[in-house]
């Protein structure tokens, strides 16, 4: 196998799934028509309804759902279990899940004046839904952001090489803001200046390596060369366990990564968040794009780096020994989240996207367009890691990109500083709007509760320490699958609303409730043996060795856990009853808009 | 005149500078309209009172004020009358996952 058959498959995939299976969804179920007028051009108001042209509004939402998810979850499952079940996940996914949770978002919401996820649910389903998505969000964003800080504090640790790089995306970030909201720069030269000057910080990553080298080793020296804090991780050693080091180089970086997120979590968006994502998304594009077309070149030019090199399929449960069963279903299916199906689209779908869509005929390109293009995203973070195959997964996938890049001629070492960087920073930039959004949430969940809480600096505090909590426990791939299955749980929520208003206004409800039925009790199966998993496997040796943190933070997860699938039945039962509520008696159909003309 | 082919090369050319646009440029003007959608309801609380006839601010300013602020009423209205969830004021936020 290599990199140009798969980019070949991956193409074909996409190719027959919008012109053979979508187009015809849209046109014989949904019935999408362009002369039925929409939300945005119904309820104008210029800022959150807005009519938006189909080709801005498809960058627009691509770039909104592409990020970490496709990546990471790619570079864990081919480890796991070997390149080609990945690979067919992603395909089958995407092909007749992922698109439909997308795309279905988007119809749901035109169709309902331009209603959230939730908001369908309080009226389609039950009001107790919609608290309880509310629940679900947090512990979700809980989960996503302690996986992330998790996995960059690691990486930063290791690869002093991507510090420089780090430490500028930053300050352009910081930079850009002020140019353009307050100095008035244009965005050309803005981002010339602040994009060229991080890529030329990332490129200078092997030059500032020894520094930074020395930096870790003089704050390390601090305890003697001692770590601070030690405990058992079953899923270290290649899954034979080993006792993990917390050493105050990895608290320093965590810290680092947590100040971070804090300022972007509390500062006006306009000032640090928005603009270090723009920074950062040009810097993943740019290793995303040399690194897709190098993955085909290659093949030809410099067959090398594109020939696969990790194990085909190592098999369906492989020995785990202490860290336990590892399952391929469920297990896989929530390991690969967004690159396949993701119930954070929906939501974010439902919310921003379908209220700028000018006409009906524009769905089935934004929404399905979208996602089948994050599919190649997470098809070409495959390739990377089944080509890469040295070191640490995230090292080898870094390898593995930075060998495609070199094909267009780059030296191999720049390349894979630019492939480390584009893995980082895509982690990073997430990473510090998850905790504004917890914070939001929190606030909104029990600000009257407990009053301090509306208080950002302390609800942000409250995210970010929970977050490091759970990183803690040291078993990062049990906090990853558990935030997969909350994803792909969330996927199979909006699934079930949008099955339920399918039947509620008499149309087939069978592509989008298949679905939703496999994601339902794979992704419950899953956090059954994530919990399991994480209570013989982490908490019961660590409380046993008198490990308190470890033993804290693993015993957190698995609550988390059993509250998620207490979560999930319940809106479960709801969305049943309504289901068959809707099937023997259709429901007046949703407040549809008038035709245009 | 211009053939078939050359319209529809710069249709695609078109539509690649859109999804670039939509990609990259899109978000600071959207945020930018949320900027200035919030600076207009400040304004437009300011003069209602005179727009409904009861003087809450010298009528001299005002009445200089109102022909701006007439057309934005409609928009305004449908802003302020819609349902929200708590976490749209953060949707950017949800950005990237």
């Amino acid at each position: 196998m290599n990199a140009l058959i798969a980019v070949i498959l991956g193409a074909v995939t996409v190719y027959l799934t919008y012109t053979r299976y979508a187009r015809r969804i849209d046109r014989n179920v949904i019935q999408s028509d362009p002369k039925r007028a929409t939300p945005a051009t119904l309820y104008m108001d210029g800022v959150d309804f807005m009519p938006t042209n189909r080709n801005i509004l498809f960058g627009y939402h691509f770039k909104s759902i592409a990020a970490a998810g496709p990546i990471v979850g790619a570079i864990v499952a081919a480890t796991l279990w070997g390149w080609l079940p990945a690979m067919f996940w992603l395909i089958g996914g995407v092909a007749f899940m992922g698109w439909v949770s997308d795309y279905s978002a988007i119809v749901m919401s035109v169709r309902n004046e331009g209603h959230s996820l939730s908001a369908v649910a309080h009226r389609l389903v039950s009001p107790r839904t919609r608290t309880i998505l509310f629940l679900f969000i947090f512990f979700y964003l809980l989960l996503v952001a302690g996986a992330f800080v998790g996995i960059m504090a690691q990486v930063m640790e290791s690869q002093p090489r991507t510090h420089l790089g780090m430490i500028l995306l930053v300050l352009m970030g910081l930079l850009l803001g002020q140019m353009l909201y307050r100095w008035r720069v244009g965005l050309i030269p803005a981002t010339v200046v602040t994009v060229g000057v991080t890529l030329a910080a990332i490129m200078m990553g092997g030059a500032s390596e020894g520094f930074f080298k020395g930096f870790n080793e003089a704050f390390n020296s601090l305890t003697g060369g001692n770590p601070l804090v030690t405990y058992f991780d079953p899923t270290l050693a290649n899954f034979k366990g080993a006792e993990a080091k917390i050493m105050p180089s990895l608290l320093f970086w965590a810290v680092a990564i947590s100040l971070f997120c804090y300022a972007g979590s509390v500062l006006p968006i306009w000032r640090m968040a928005q603009p270090v994502v723009y920074v950062g998304f040009w810097i993943t594009a740019l290793a995303m794009l040399l690194g897709l077309g190098g993955a085909a070149l290659g093949t030809i030019t410099k067959p090398e780096v594109a020939q696969f090199q990790i194990p085909m399929f190592k098999g369906w449960n492989p020995q785990m020994g202490p860290a336990g069963v590892m399952p391929l279903w469920p297990m896989l299916f929530v390991t690969i989240a967004c690159g396949a199906i993701s119930g954070w689209h929906a939501l974010f779908g439902s919310v921003g996207t379908a209220r700028q869509i000018e006409n009906e005929a524009d769905m089935l390109p934004v929404g399905a367009g979208s996602m089948l293009a994050e599919f190649l995203l997470g098809l070409l973070a495959l390739l990377a890691i089944s080509v890469g195959a040295k070191g640490s997964p995230v090292a080898a996938f870094a390898n593995g990109l930075g060998g495609f890049i070199s094909v267009w001629g780059f030296p191999v070492q720049y390349a894979v500083s630019l492939a480390f960087a584009a893995f980082i920073v895509i982690v990073l930039v997430v990473t510090q709007l998850l905790f504004r959004v917890m914070r939001v949430t929190l606030t909104e969940w029990l600000g009257e509760i407990i009053p301090p809480l509306r208080n950002q600096h302390f609800s942000s505090f409250i995210s970010i320490a929970l977050a490091i909590l759970l990183v803690m426990t040291g078993t990062w791939i049990y906090l990853w699958q558990l935030f997969g299955a909350a994803n792909q749980l969330m996927a199979a929520l909006s699934l079930l609303l949008v099955t339920v208003w399918l039947v509620s206004v008499g149309k087939n409800w069978v592509y989008a409730g298949i679905p939703m039925i496999l994601m339902y009790v794979t992704t419950v199966a899953s956090v059954l043996v994530t919990a399991y998993n994480l209570y013989f496997n982490v908490y019961v040796p660590n409380l046993e060795a008198g490990r308190m943190l470890p033993s804290i933070g693993s015993g957190l997860m698995v609550l988390v856990a059993i509250l998620l699938i207490f979560a999930a039945i319940l809106i479960g039962i709801d969305g049943f009853r309504a289901f068959f509520k809707y099937l023997g008696r259709p429901a007046p159909s949703a407040q549809t808009a008038p035709a245009k003309g | 005149m211009h053939s078939a082919n050359d319209l529809t090369s710069k249709r695609r050319w078109q539509a690649v500078k859109d999804f670039f646009y939509g990609m990259t440029g899109y978000e600071f003007v959207h945020h930018a309209r949320q900027m200035r959608h919030e600076a207009e309801s400040i304004f437009l609380m300011v003069t209602l009172g005179d727009l409904v006839g009861i003087p809450v601010m010298p009528p001299v300013y005002a009445l200089r004020l109102l022909p701006f602020v007439a057309p934005e009423i409609a928009a305004w209205k449908r802003q302020l009358a819609r349902r929200k969830e708590f976490w749209e004021k953060e949707e950017y936020d949800l950005h990237g996952i």
